[in-house]
């Protein structure tokens, strides 16, 4: 078995001839937490959905879990948790049966999918939510469903689209503590992020991505020390800000010197 | 081509369908099932008293099997058309679905089982109530309800593939008013076929509720057998060769 979770070279795809992802190379080692930053449009959804299967390869090379994907998707995704960027919780069931249905789809029945539901749920802190309907739980809770449901198969690798956007402060704080709980338990974390606090946090290395390419790798603290920005979101905007608006620009400015 | 559906797959996508109509099924049940019966009380029972019989056959008793293949056709086009594309559009639950081992043959697959699930559910329930009613003279008819599970994979297939194909959900009006309601009227149900021109009974021949009211009617009657494996055969093959388009069209659509 090799120690990489996703092992990626050259790996593009465009939709309709636009380019969204431009021959990037990456691995993702088991057991860490590996995140994607960069500003909307960069590609880094995109990378995700060709990892999880909801987008054909373009070209280039994906390994997942040692299994090439473009040839063995099914089995790969069947070792994946996928906590996708918007929410699309089943809304005709309530919060257990979602994990139950969710079960089902990995080969889970009965007993076996009972008691992967209901440890998913004690995981998210969602017992006393079980019979509720999808619309009476907060945009919080949602999420921690979502990062429930992508546990019920026990995943080796969970792949998150943006986690915690739209969520409030107090909400996200809670979404990062289960993600670093599952961290602690040896599970490995591929995420995508624009919010540098989220990367600093959580990720043991990172790359930035623009324009569909990855245009840096490393730890955060790497980062900042090779590109000489005080925080990440000064090295983001060093990398990123070629769009910057007058406002961008101050706030680049304030953050740090150019190098 | 595509590639073989997994049946077990497909069943686990069955399955949860299956759960969440076990839900609504009364409020899902009853509009249904009230109008093929609305039709048979108006028109067998009131239009059909000022009718002579049709080839010796009270009006009634003509449209009453007939009414069954309709109310297989209704079924499963609704099920396929607005609740299929929301779940792939709107709710983007597809997308959960596909993003487990479950392919799109196999959610296609899930989906169409279900939709002709509910078919012969109100398709087999209106058999027993035109019984009931005395309108079925053959014990053939306990042969029926696995041809309305034929008859609604085939329309499942084909709305599927219909659903997998527009753009948005407007475009169901077309379907509907083009293509479901004319079957409806000039499918055989309510007059027969053997008196039209050649043309019209070439145009019949080529849509599936023909060939399922041809069967229906055969079974509560007198039936043929050669003849009812024919029209069979017929809607067997448009369902195999039909499924292939949304296979091909939600895997454009959805995992592209």
């Amino acid at each position: 078995m090799s120690a990489l979770a996703v092992h990626a070279r050259a790996l593009s795809k465009a939709y309709d001839g636009r380019v969204a992802v431009d021959g990037v190379d990456f691995d993702v080692r088991a057991g860490e937490c590996f995140g994607f930053l960069g500003p909307n449009g960069a590609g880094k959804t995109t990378t995700m959905k060709m990892i999880y299967g909801l987008a054909a390869i373009g070209g280039g090379t994906l390994e997942v879990l040692g299994r090439d994907v473009a040839r063995e998707r099914r089995q790969v995704k069947a070792r994946l948790g996928v906590v996708p960027q918007d929410d699309n919780l089943d809304r005709e069931l309530t919060v257990r049966e979602n994990l139950i249905v969710q079960a089902s789809y990995f080969g889970l029945s009965g007993r076996a999918a009972d008691s992967s539901a209901r440890e998913a749920l004690g995981f998210a802190h969602l017992e006393d939510r079980a019979d509720s309907g999808i619309q009476e739980l907060s945009g919080g809770m949602r999420r921690r469903l979502l990062i429930a449901r992508a546990l019920v198969n026990r995943p080796e690798l969970v792949v998150l689209d943006e986690p915690t956007t739209g969520l409030d402060p107090q909400a996200r704080q809670t979404a990062w503590a289960t993600l670093e709980r599952l961290r602690g338990e040896g599970v490995t974390l591929l995420l995508t992020t624009h919010y540098m606090e989220e990367a600093a946090r959580l990720c043991d290395r990172l790359v930035i991505m623009d324009f569909g390419r990855i245009v840096a790798e490393g730890s955060p603290a790497e980062l900042t020390a090779r590109y000489r920005q005080p925080h990440l979101e000064a090295v983001f905007l060093h990398l990123t800000g070629h769009g910057l608006d007058g406002y961008g620009r101050a706030r680049l400015e304030a953050l740090g010197e150019r190098s | 081509m595509i590639p073989l559906p997994s049946l077990s797959a497909a069943l686990r996508v069955w399955r949860r369908d299956l759960r969440v109509f076990s839900k609504i099924w009364r409020g899902a049940l009853l509009p249904l099932f009230f109008d093929p019966l609305f039709y048979l009380v108006a028109l067998g029972f009131g239009l059909g008293t000022y009718l002579a019989t049709i080839n010796g056959v009270p009006y009634r008793e003509f449209i009453a099997p007939g009414l069954c293949g309709s109310a297989v056709m209704w079924a499963a086009s609704f099920e396929v058309a607005w609740n299929a594309y929301f779940k792939m559009e709107e709710s983007r639950l597809y997308d959960s679905v596909l993003a487990t081992p479950i392919e799109v043959e196999d959610l296609v697959l899930g989906e169409v089982l279900w939709a002709g699930t509910r078919a012969i559910i109100y398709g087999t329930t209106f058999l027993v109530v035109i019984t009931l009613f005395g309108l079925v003279e053959s014990w053939w008819a306990i042969a029926l309800p696995p041809f309305l599970l034929l008859g609604g994979l085939c329309f499942a297939t084909i709305g599927l593939a219909y659903t997998s194909l527009i753009p948005k959900m407007d475009y169901y009006t077309f379907y509907f008013t083009l293509f479901i309601t004319p079957m409806f009227l000039f499918g055989g149900i309510f007059f027969p076929y053997d008196r039209l021109p050649d043309w019209a009974q070439a145009v019949a021949w080529f849509t599936p509720l023909y060939h399922l009211v041809a069967i229906a009617r055969d079974l509560a009657t007198s039936p043929d057998v050669l003849t009812v494996a024919g029209n069979g055969a017929w809607l067997a093959a448009v369902t195999l060769v039909a499924f292939v388009v949304p296979v091909r069209g939600m895997r454009r659509r959805l995992v592209a």
